[in-house]
């Protein structure tokens, strides 16, 4: 008899504990701290990929190291190159957008991590960063790869932390599109497909195959101008309301293992005189949309204090 | 009947290497059909020492899994204590059992507990209603059931584990 009350004791303990990390933050401090617990798991799960690295690294001839080393001076002259002229343009941008009393472009601190591990659910599109508190990582924090923008921080933990891509069906992006700033919403699929769909576009907005969608900056979760996705079918069906259109991301969610986690620079004072007329003028509004990234809206305002 | 407790360390370090196996990634295409580590070292070590793997240890066990998976806290945990307690409320059965019958057995409880997880995920909002191809991992586990449980009774013996 005793075994069934111990069960359904248990049971019970389960369903408290579920509707309170579901509902309530009162638990974030217990995921915390079993976070210290799991960490050695992640870390030996890690061992073979670091190995594998390490054997690349030790045996590599001379000859590729040279030949490796003299390909990459030459690619880091054509970036410099080109990075003398995004100065000088990104210069001119600000100036421009000075006179217009906008908001100057974000220059975030960006910090390099790794991917250590993927959600092992199908359906959840969710990777393990190897940064944490530790590093002052925090809820909301956009991550990025080489090509384009990843996903946000969903849970951090001492020495990890949890990212939603911009794939999970419950991970939605503003966008706009690089040619003509139209904006729309990009949901991840709901399929198990990694791709992105445009949510509620009209018929008359103008989005083609081949359109480069950029972060638009809305939501104040991801810093504007971002690359995050190239269009890739557009379909209108005449019966329907809204057109469907289905988009790839530019970021390499599956392959990639070297990120970026970026922390924004909003030091300027220009800037957040600026952000306060914002936050002065949203007062006396209604938010714009009502689906937005979620969690986003109390973390506007990235917190770094836990270090 | 107050026994003195043997070599714990076996039960952790089993329970360590399953969650390692539980998180290691796959192709996609496998994601499916991984065998469900975690419940089935629990089974085995509910059905040989029921006195000392309870419900309490499948609580635990569920806690850290759903921190590992990412999950909220309680899924795999409710999963693992009704498992546990079929486990301990059969268990004198479940030792005299042949292999085939166990590993159907097994099949039941990990199908039971992958429905459950999949369940609650979708009623707290965590996942979409999907094919239940996700049921495949529990064909996978009874397949590998006895190579298993032939593995853990080996270890259990050896380093005699009471």
């Amino acid at each position: 008899m005793a075994l069934e009350y111990r069960a359904l004791a248990f049971i019970l303990l389960a369903v408290c504990i579920m509707f309170a990390d579901n509902r309530f933050d009162y638990l974030d401090k217990v995921r915390y701290g079993l976070g210290f617990a799991t960490t050695p798991v992640y870390w030996v799960a890690d061992i073979p990929t670091r190995v594998s690295f390490w054997i690349d690294d030790v045996f590599v001839s001379r000859t590729d190291l040279l030949e490796e080393n003299a390909q990459l001076r030459e690619e880091l002259l054509l970036a410099q190159r080109e990075l003398q002229l995004m100065e000088s343009l990104a210069r001119e941008n600000s100036r421009l957008l000075q006179l217009q009393e906008a908001s100057a472009v974000i220059n975030g601190e960006v910090l390099p991590a790794e991917i250590i591990n993927v959600s092992p659910d199908p359906f959840s599109k969710r990777v393990l960063v190897n940064k944490g508190a530790r590093e002052g990582v925090f809820v909301g924090q956009p991550l990025l790869d080489a090509n384009g923008l990843m996903g946000q921080v969903d849970e951090v933990l001492p020495f990890t932390s949890w990212v939603l891509l911009i794939t999970d069906s419950h991970h939605v992006t503003p966008v706009e599109v690089n040619r003509n700033g139209e904006r729309a919403l990009a949901r991840g699929s709901r399929t198990t497909a990694a791709e992105l769909e445009l949510e509620f576009v009209t018929q008359t907005q103008d989005m083609k195959a081949g359109d480069l969608l950029v972060s638009s900056g809305m939501g104040q979760v991801y810093p504007k101008n971002y690359p995050v996705a190239e269009i890739i079918s557009v379909f209108a069906d005449p019966g329907q309301s809204f057109s469907t259109v289905r988009a790839r991301p530019l970021a390499q969610l599956d392959s990639t293992r070297h990120v970026m986690l970026v922390f924004e620079d909003k030091d300027s004072e220009a800037q957040s005189a600026v952000e306060e007329a914002i936050s002065l003028s949203a007062e006396d509004m209604p938010p714009a949309t009502a689906p937005q990234a979620e969690a986003a809206d109390s973390n506007s305002v990235p917190q770094v204090e836990d270090q | 009947m107050q026994r003195k407790t043997h070599a714990t360390w076996v039960i952790a370090l089993s329970l360590f290497i399953g969650f390692l196996l539980a998180i290691v990634p796959f192709p996609d295409w496998a994601m499916n059909y991984r065998p469900e580590w975690i419940p089935m070292v629990l089974i085995y070590w509910a059905m040989a020492l029921p006195y000392r793997i309870g419900i309490g240890w499948a609580f635990v066990v569920g806690l850290l899994l759903d921190i590992l998976e990412g999950s909220i806290l309680g899924v795999n945990a409710l999963a693992l204590v009704i498992i546990a307690y079929i486990t301990l409320s059969l268990h004198q059965r479940l030792r005299m059992f042949s292999t085939v019958q166990q590993a159907g057995l097994v099949f039941a409880l990990v199908g039971l507990n992958l429905m459950v997880c999949h369940w609650l995920l979708i009623i707290t909002d965590q996942t979409v209603p999907s094919n239940l191809m996700f049921l495949m991992a529990a064909l996978t586990s009874a397949l590998i059931w006895p190579s298993l449980f032939q593995l853990l009774r080996h270890s259990r013996r050896s380093f005699d584990v009471r």
